[in-house]
């Protein structure tokens, strides 16, 4: 897999596929027992700090400390990363306005919300302007608001600041949303890479189709719109009948086979797979089909 | 050999000691046993010598070694006792001050940062493994020095004051404290550090490892007390060679705690 300068890429799976072990081996935190990365050209293995002076990384657990202040939290890592005293403090100043947090800067993060906390955590990931974000999980225990926010963050800072995003994530509408291509990983292997489309292209063939017809299909209806050229499948649904047709100029034979059959069609509405149906494919979990 | 990153290591080592003046849990037990051991005991033993007048002090002074002994007798018999006590007695009881300030800060820093989810973040900043583990030695060692150091400059106006009217000079510190002072305390300060970095690489909370470490402490508390109940008396020489043992013993742990401060190995465990 890899990722373009101002890309948003998603690594996408259960608990315990290797999202956050992904995260640490690109960032030079973990050793590979085998296979190669290069991060921003750095191998992460032999250039561990080269790639992480590049990289800001949001831990699926925020990792603030509850003693010190926000300003604190922010500046201590400004001044690990080799900022001046000056520097760290205007920086840290400048990601907390910019985060909402200014006016609670001065206070110790014990007590903050969990949105706080994110918020918080990725100012302190920005404080450097780097060059990719790894990004755990940023929007877990968020408020539909607050992950609005954050989402529009990190879209923001791959298409204005050209930053490459790494996001781990368990919420495939977000994946779906600021990613062009995901990656699909499984009990610590690479199953897919990708673009949703491309992967359900590798999956499936052909475009499925809801029909509605008030009631479902009967057997001989199904029967004939399976004989059709350019049907890849059909069967009955609650509602009329899934039919998959290899292309969008089958759609109108289908609808002419089944109104000759004196069945009203109420609507016709094509189905192409999303990415929930990628991911439930290839991850086994479920016996799912577009 | 790469060169230091002093100014993370600077950064670290002011976050940590930051952090941990505000933490309640880990300051004051830290400064309460300090306080009773350097501040109450030498008060309360300089107000009973007021009150001693002809205290028989042959059979302990017999126990001592000649070169800690001889300055005793030399002087007059109603100070001997508490000369014996302030000057020599307490000074290896001190020990227990930055053994037991070095291992707490110890424990919050390795331990404590699992225990609040915020070491990952810490992998992830440009710093070498040997740059923060050594900045994390720091920051709790210079503290447990200082601490002890403050310690004995409060024990030493307090006994002085206390012996005041007795001893009519300023008898502290014996040669014996400023072995301890200067030599032995930080040793042992640093030797608290490295049983708990081993300890602390095995547990997941700064308590579990204060728990861990207690046994292997614990003992060497004892033979302090020991020592200060004159069971155990040594003379200079040999508080001196003990001081090289024990810094020896530091430097081997603290070098194998090193060792094995990876980031390979500190993941595993987050």
């Amino acid at each position: 897999m890899e990722a373009e300068q101002g890309e948003v890429v998603a690594l996408l799976g259960p608990n315990g596929a290797g999202k956050t072990t992904t995260i640490r081996l690109l960032d030079g935190v973990l050793t590979p027992d085998r296979g190669t990365s290069r991060v921003l050209g750095l191998d992460p293995v032999t250039d561990g700090n080269g790639v992480r002076r590049r990289t800001g990384v949001l831990t699926e657990a925020g990792g603030l400390d509850d003693r010190l202040t926000l300003t604190e939290n922010l500046v201590s890592h400004a001044r690990i990363r080799g900022m001046g005293r000056a520097e760290a403090d205007r920086r840290a100043s400048e990601m907390l306005e910019r985060f909402g947090m200014g006016s609670i800067a001065g206070r110790q993060a014990r007590g903050l919300s969990t949105g706080e906390r994110k918020r918080v955590s990725l100012a302190r990931a920005l404080l450097h302007h780097p060059d990719v974000l790894f990004l755990d999980e940023p929007t877990s225990g968020l408020d539909p608001a607050a992950t609005r926010d954050v989402l529009d963050l990190i879209a923001d800072l791959a298409s204005e600041q050209g930053a490459t995003v790494v996001l781990c994530t368990h919420f495939l509408a977000e994946a779906s949303r600021l990613c062009r291509r995901v990656a699909i990983l499984d009990r610590g292997r690479l199953l897919a890479f990708g673009r949703p489309a491309d992967l359900a292209a590798g999956l499936w063939t052909g475009l499925p189709l809801d029909l509605e017809l008030g009631a479902a299909a009967d057997a001989s209806l199904v029967s004939h719109l399976r004989s059709l050229r350019g049907v890849v499948s059909a069967a009955s649904s609650e509602a009329g009948a899934r039919v998959v047709v290899s292309g969008r100029d089958v759609v109108p034979a289908v609808v002419a086979a089944t109104v000759t059959t004196e069945t009203p069609v109420f609507s016709v509405v094509p189905r192409p797979p999303t990415l929930e149906d990628v991911y439930f494919a290839l991850t086994g979990r479920t016996d799912a089909e577009p | 050999m790469k060169g230091r990153d002093w100014g993370a290591m600077f950064a670290i080592v002011s976050k940590d000691i930051g952090a941990v003046r505000r933490a309640k849990g880990v300051v004051l037990p830290m400064l309460l046993v300090p306080f009773v051991l350097l501040v109450v005991l030498p008060f309360g033993i300089g107000l009973a010598a007021r009150s001693v007048h002809n205290a028989d002090l042959g059979s302990v002074l017999a126990k001592l070694p000649g070169d800690l002994a001889a300055p005793i007798r030399r002087q007059p018999a109603k100070q001997q006792l508490v000369i014996l006590v302030d000057g020599y007695l307490l000074a290896p009881l001190f020990l227990i001050v930055p053994l037991m300030v070095a291992s707490v800060l110890a424990a919050d820093a390795f331990a404590g940062e699992k225990e609040r989810r915020t070491l990952e973040g810490l992998l992830h900043l440009p710093v070498s493994e040997r740059d923060l583990f050594y900045a994390k030695v720091i920051g709790a060692w210079l503290p447990a020095v200082a601490v002890s150091w403050v310690g004995f400059v409060l024990f030493a106006v307090v006994a002085n004051s206390t012996g005041w009217s007795i001893v009519h000079r300023i008898f502290v510190p014996t040669k014996l404290w400023i072995v301890m002072i200067f030599w032995l305390a930080p040793a042992v300060a640093a030797f608290g550090m490295g049983v708990m970095v081993r300890v602390s690489a095995r547990a997941r909370t700064a308590q579990e490892a204060n728990q861990l470490g207690g046994a292997v402490i614990l003992p060497l508390i004892f033979a302090a007390v020991a020592q200060s109940t004159g069971l155990l008396l040594v003379s200079l020489p040999v508080a001196l060679a003990i001081g090289a043992l024990v810094w020896l013993l530091a430097v081997i742990l603290l070098a194998r705690g090193a060792s094995r401060f990876t980031r390979d190995r500190l993941a595993a465990t987050m």
